[in-house]
């Protein structure tokens, strides 16, 4: 054992927190700290994820407390998953805004960094904790800095799309407060194994009303349907890699926060139709909402809510096959929308609209850029042998063992919207004449090996998609195993 | 449910926490002025954490802190109120505070752009 869940909460932060002062002493420290925090992290998440898959979780006591009393952080094979995940697209983002922009001097960097920190610490808190009050902190925590990251750019029109996201985070965060509330006047624990144990004797009706707090709460960082009205805005407003950051690492968090009180916490009998009906409606509203976008950055940000729309169709099917679907799905979706960020960013870096009829002609002077988006749009539209081919065949796979054809015909349906939208802008950057108004701009070379890393990665998956499945089964497992996961935290001595 | 655990009184709290509730939600919603909506997003705020610190509370209960004066009247004043909610509260207020500080430097961003503060002359990103 090289360290314990707990350094991933306290390192980042404490790292957030002494940036200011380390960039005092000298200021390239402020963008040289992040990375190697984020490389030890990454390093002891990966040794933390092997020590887990073989020898079973690791529950961690904070302050001494034993649980139920005390906080307590959950490492098992789905939550290492998930924090590994989002570790390594942290150092990806990391790597990628390190020279982002020749402009951005001291100052900037500074808060960018030490959001991006705070950003990251939230979303791992919120997928470690084994507490519910302490998961509203973290999601707090991840909101208020991911209403920074919002508000980023002065010049840009960022400050009305944070407004919005802040508007309904606000809101958002009373409901989850009431829910919790709800949950601990009548069981009086805020101990999500606790409370697991004893929701059967809680009033049914209340246990609806707490669930759809919970999930209506949740739904706004998740990107559910009628919820989501700050995503496009935000995504189109921030900075091209907090986009992929949003992506990849907030959405995931929301995501799992759902899928725990889904799957663990509560024993409703309707709570996975609910999730079906939720998911498929968010799917078919965002893809074609997606298909109608002018900006490049807003039909990315559409087509991430309907990928996790259809996250939570699989997630919804209440089968084994379904969860490995889902997280084979977030997977994917977290490297392959990251990809698609960070590329489009450099295809209409120069242009101050960011429209899609902008991007013509960009594989000429961008030739690199141009096949690394074409390859994240084939692989999230679900083309073999690209990585998101797995996943979207294992979404049906699961669907038809669970016997929704109707769900199967949808999804489909809407793979065909999606491939739309997305050979669109690819045949415009291949065959289409460049407009002389926008000026190509060169990737960074940080940019170029991030590109490249997770391109690599998509085929890596693509071809030989073994080398994840193993742990996305071992993953299924400990989310679908309640009593287990009830037992290693009440056990505790 | 014992009638008397459940007092007038009860009700009172309650009713007053959901209703500050209820006008903060106007105030978001309904105002057209961006400091209206902020501070209504706060007065919310306050609504829940009335309703939260009246969850923990306990009729004749004394403060939550053990002290020499809770075990002088040890034999006189047994109960004490539930003090999670108490610390639940204090968490959600430094949170709303936060969230109202990131809001309102949002507000003066957001008139420095537009030189308005009424949100039906700012809408460039309505979809």
């Amino acid at each position: 054992m090289v360290g314990t869940p707990v350094l991933f909460i306290a390192i980042p932060l404490m790292a957030a927190f002494l940036i200011p002062l380390l960039g005092m002493i000298w200021k390239e420290l402020v963008r040289i700290v992040p990375g190697l925090v984020l490389t030890y992290l990454l390093i002891l998440a990966i040794n933390l994820l092997n020590h887990v898959l073989v020898h079973g979780p690791i529950v961690e006591v904070i302050a001494g407390w034993v649980p139920p009393i005390g906080i307590n952080l959950v490492f098992n094979a789905f939550s290492g998953f998930l924090v590994t995940l989002m570790i390594f697209l942290g150092l990806l983002v990391w790597v990628y805004s390190y020279r982002f922009k020749r402009n951005v001097d001291y100052e900037p960097a500074l808060k960018y960094f030490l959001m991006l920190m705070m950003l990251i610490t939230g979303s791992v808190g919120i997928v470690l904790t084994g507490d519910i009050f302490n998961m509203f902190v973290f999601i707090e925590i991840t909101s208020i800095s991911a209403y920074g990251l919002t508000a980023f750019y002065k010049g840009r029109n960022s400050a009305e799309a944070s407004f919005k996201y802040v508007m309904m985070g606000s809101i958002a965060s009373t409901f989850l407060l009431l829910a919790i509330m709800i949950i601990y006047a009548q069981l009086g624990t805020l101990n999500m194994a606790d409370i697991a144990s004893k929701i059967h004797l809680m009033d049914p009706k209340l246990k609806i009303v707490s669930y759809i707090f919970f999930v209506v709460a949740l739904g706004i960082e998740a990107e559910i349907f009628p919820l989501n009205g700050w995503a496009p805005d935000a995504y189109a407003e921030a900075p091209g890699p907090v986009g992929a950051a949003f992506a990849g690492i907030v959405v995931k968090a929301a995501v799992y926060a759902i899928i725990r009180y889904t799957y663990t916490i509560f024993d409703l009998s309707g709570s996975f139709s609910f999730l079906i009906l939720i998911g498929m409606i968010t799917l078919i509203i965002a893809e074609t909402a997606a298909i109608r976008q002018e900006k490049l950055k807003r039909m990315l940000a559409y087509s991430s809510i309907g990928q996790m729309g259809l996250v939570l169709v699989a997630f919804g099917f209440g089968t084994k096959e379904g969860v490995f679907a889902a997280l084979f799905l977030m997977l994917n979706h977290a490297i392959i929308k990251s990809l698609l960020f960070f590329s489009g960013s450099y295809l209409t870096y120069n242009s101050t609209e960011k429209k899609i009829s902008e991007v013509n002609g960009m594989s000429k002077y961008l030739p690199i850029t141009s096949l690394l988006f074409a390859l994240g749009a084939f692989a999230i539209v679900g083309l073999p042998p690209f990585a998101g081919f797995w996943s979207k065949l294992a979404v049906l796979t699961a669907a038809a063992d669970s016997n929704m054809i109707l769900i199967m015909v949808l999804v489909l349906m809407v793979s065909v919207v999606e491939l739309v939208y997305y050979l669109r802008v690819v045949n415009r950057v291949y065959f289409f004449k460049k407009e002389a108004a926008v000026k190509p701009q060169k990737p960074t070379f940080n940019g170029l090996i991030v590109m490249l890393v997770l391109g690599a990665i998509i085929l890596l998956i693509g071809f030989y998609p073994d080398a994840v499945t193993g742990m996305l089964h071992k993953a299924t497992n400990s989310l679908m195993d309640k009593g287990q996961y009830i037992q290693n935290v009440l056990s505790l001595k | 449910m014992d009638s008397t655990l459940f007092s007038y009184l009860d009700y009172a709290v309650y009713g007053t926490a959901v209703l500050v509730m209820l006008i903060g939600f106007y105030g978001a919603m309904v105002k057209k002025s961006l400091l209206k909506i902020v501070i209504g997003l706060s007065v919310i705020d306050s609504g829940l954490n009335l309703l939260i610190v009246a969850i923990g509370y306990y009729k004749g209960g004394t403060a939550p802190i053990f002290s020499q004066g809770f075990i002088d009247n040890f034999k006189t004043v047994s109960k004490m109120t539930d003090p999670v909610p108490q610390a639940l509260v204090l968490t959600a207020i430094v949170i709303g505070f936060g969230v109202t500080a990131v809001a309102l430097a949002l507000v003066i961003r957001l008139y420095r752009h537009h030189g308005t503060l009424n949100i039906d002359e700012i809408k460039d990103l309505k979809w």
